[in-house]
């Protein structure tokens, strides 16, 4: 401080070579966001994965999942025995309860529910945040691809058994082409990584 | 007469008395002039639970003398939330979403106490990579949390402008965190045994930018604030915490450093990587609100440069994983433990007693703020009401971390 107001005096000064840069000012409902794959915005729901294991259900940490399901049996086929199958009734989440931790993602067992980086859902009434089955499987469409690991990183191993069952099943396709099954290509084979 | 004069119900200086006086024109009128001056009364006044220079309920009663404060309580527990009986209905992952939230601006560091109580009664080797991240990740969160007070304290004592340059280096590096984890606050990203996920692929560069382009434009605040006459006059030899205080409060973080208490956990009690890093501990002798401002300030660029050696060493390490396999109900064996940290703002420790469940039998937080922040009942006597707002400011709290 060599002489009374330099202080200001510097002040000022970034404030003039701030007026001189372009402002960072993002113009947020003409243009959107861009967010990382990885944001917890909405949880997505592929109900053709769900089986009602409630799993997600009890991990919540504060319960705000819904699930209610019957059971259907599938006569028997001949020869076998007729089997029992859960149908899902019913699965919301109530978002005005949710803390976005993830667990019920975490530990879905069948990839049924999935992050997405949407957040345009606010409501008038807390009645509406609570998201049923139809609504949180729109947001499937907006789930996007996990992002490519670091190479630094060691892949988990259901990434390499996944790969190597694949290339099994293709080299069996190869061999045999007249003999080739429907249900050779072994499921889970092109899926995403899974969290460990 | 006396119905028409108005009447003042007046709180009296203790919970609970209230004395009723009435007053008129001319009430110690007959006192001006004499030796004893004009009588007057103490006058409790309430700052808070509502009220902006308290960032949240913080609230604190001040028995006034005119404009000079002569008792100060601070009265917490407006935010309680139960942490601790909370954390024994939940498993180990479920108690890291609410660790990050009892002080929500390093939840980062928050996680990192739980998981390192649980790793070291598993007695479990967390992966080196898992190590070196979690440090890079605690130092920018320290990052961010001392871009929020650089940001917020010149607010709180009139000046407006620090605060958006102190936002626009907090979205810089809240990006790159949200990228990692996928949160800005609430990041979730720390799991008993290493982290949540792989890092995504470049992030490493993305992160280093980000440290960098943050490191350029830090003296832009600094410019702003640290040599303006105004804010110099408002801080300087104000709220001046001196030694014995601090150990007496059991005060921590940068406020204790400030007062030069040359105490840090990274340094001295080395978790994480810590101690193959050289961590230089800032401290300052004065002790009065311009000294913990500028411990804050010097302390962002400490981390800034940690950050940077983290991620030369993360880049460096051989590929391996960043997390361990855990067994489908983790539970953690009987014994206690106490896992403290160097949070951003003071020491954070958590003691864990574990029967052998799944959920700790309890898990005991002692969290900076609540101390740092009783130390006000000392600080603040003798003082002006004015500079009630500056000392305030500069204890550096967050409410949710104070009530738990």
């Amino acid at each position: 401080m060599a002489f009374p107001g330099s202080g200001l005096a510097k002040g000022l000064a970034v404030t003039l070579r701030t007026m001189t840069r372009r402002s960072v000012t993002a113009q947020y409902p003409d243009v959107k966001p861009e967010l990382p794959p990885r944001s917890r915005g909405v949880i997505a729901l592929m109900e053709e994965n769900c089986t009602v294991c409630m799993l997600c259900a009890r991990e919540c940490p504060d319960w705000c999942i819904y699930i209610d399901s019957h059971k259907e049996t599938i006569p028997a086929p001949p020869g076998g025995r007729e089997r029992a199958r859960n149908v899902l009734d019913r699965f919301a989440i109530d978002f005005s309860l949710c803390m976005y931790c993830g667990i019920c993602i975490e530990v879905c067992p069948f990839d049924a529910l999935f992050w997405t980086p949407e957040f345009e859902y606010a409501e008038l009434d807390i009645r509406d945040m609570t998201h049923e089955k139809g609504r949180l499987g729109e947001w499937m469409a907006t789930v996007p691809a996990p992002p490519a690991d670091d190479p630094h990183g060691a892949r988990a191993k259901e990434v390499d058994a996944a790969r190597k069952s694949a290339d099994r099943a293709e080299a069996t396709d190869a061999a045999s082409p007249d003999a080739a099954k429907p249900d050779a290509a072994p499921s889970g084979g092109d899926e995403p990584a899974v969290d460990t | 007469m006396a119905s028409v004069l108005p009447r003042i119900l007046h709180a009296g200086r203790l919970a609970g008395v209230t004395t009723q006086r009435t007053v008129g024109v001319g009430a110690g009128a007959d006192l001006v002039g004499s030796a004893e001056g004009l009588a007057t009364q103490d006058m409790v006044l309430n700052i808070g639970p509502q009220h902006p220079s308290t960032h949240g309920v913080l609230r604190l009663r001040i028995t006034l003398d005119g404009e000079r404060i002569i008792d100060a309580e601070p009265v917490v527990g407006y935010m309680h939330r139960g942490a601790e009986k909370l954390f024994e209905v939940r498993d180990y992952r479920q108690i890291i979403v609410l660790a990050n939230r009892h002080d929500w601006l390093s939840a980062f560091a928050n996680e990192l106490g739980v998981v390192l109580a649980a790793e070291r009664m598993l007695g479990m080797e967390v992966p080196v990579r898992a190590v070196w991240a979690r440090t890079l990740l605690a130092e920018m969160n320290r990052v961010l949390n001392h871009l929020m007070f650089l940001g917020s304290y010149p607010l709180e004592v009139g000046a407006i402008t620090p605060v958006f340059y102190a936002f626009r280096e907090r979205e810089t590096i809240q990006a790159v965190m949200e990228e990692v984890s996928g949160g800005r606050m609430h990041y979730m990203f720390n799991r008993v045994g290493g982290l949540k996920e792989e890092l995504p692929a470049g992030w490493t560069g993305r992160a280093r930018t980000a440290i960098h382009d943050v490191r350029r434009r830090l003296p832009d605040i600094e410019n702003l604030i640290m040599g303006n006459e105004i804010f110099r006059a408002r801080t300087k030899g104000v709220g001046v915490l001196s030694q014995e205080l601090v150990h007496a409060y059991g005060v921590s973080g940068p406020i204790a450093r400030a007062s030069g208490v040359d105490l840090d956990l990274r340094r001295d009690e080395p978790y994480l990587a810590y101690g193959e890093l050289d961590v230089p501990v800032v401290t300052r002798a004065d002790g009065d609100c311009l000294a913990r401002f500028q411990c804050l300030m010097s302390q962002v660029k400490v981390s800034l440069d940690l950050a940077d050696q983290c991620l030369d060493r993360l880049t460096t390490l051989p590929p391996g994983p960043i997390n361990t396999r855990l067994p489908k109900v983790l539970k953690v064996p009987e014994g206690s433990t106490y896992a403290w940290t160097e949070n951003p703002l003071g020491l954070n420790g958590y003691y864990l007693v574990s029967r052998g469940e799944k959920t700790p039998w309890r898990l005991k937080l002692r969290s900076a703020s609540f101390n740092n922040i009783q130390v006000l009942s000392e600080l603040l006597p003798g003082t002006l009401v004015a500079d009630m707002v500056a000392i305030l400011g500069s204890m550096f709290f967050v409410v949710g971390d104070i009530d738990k």
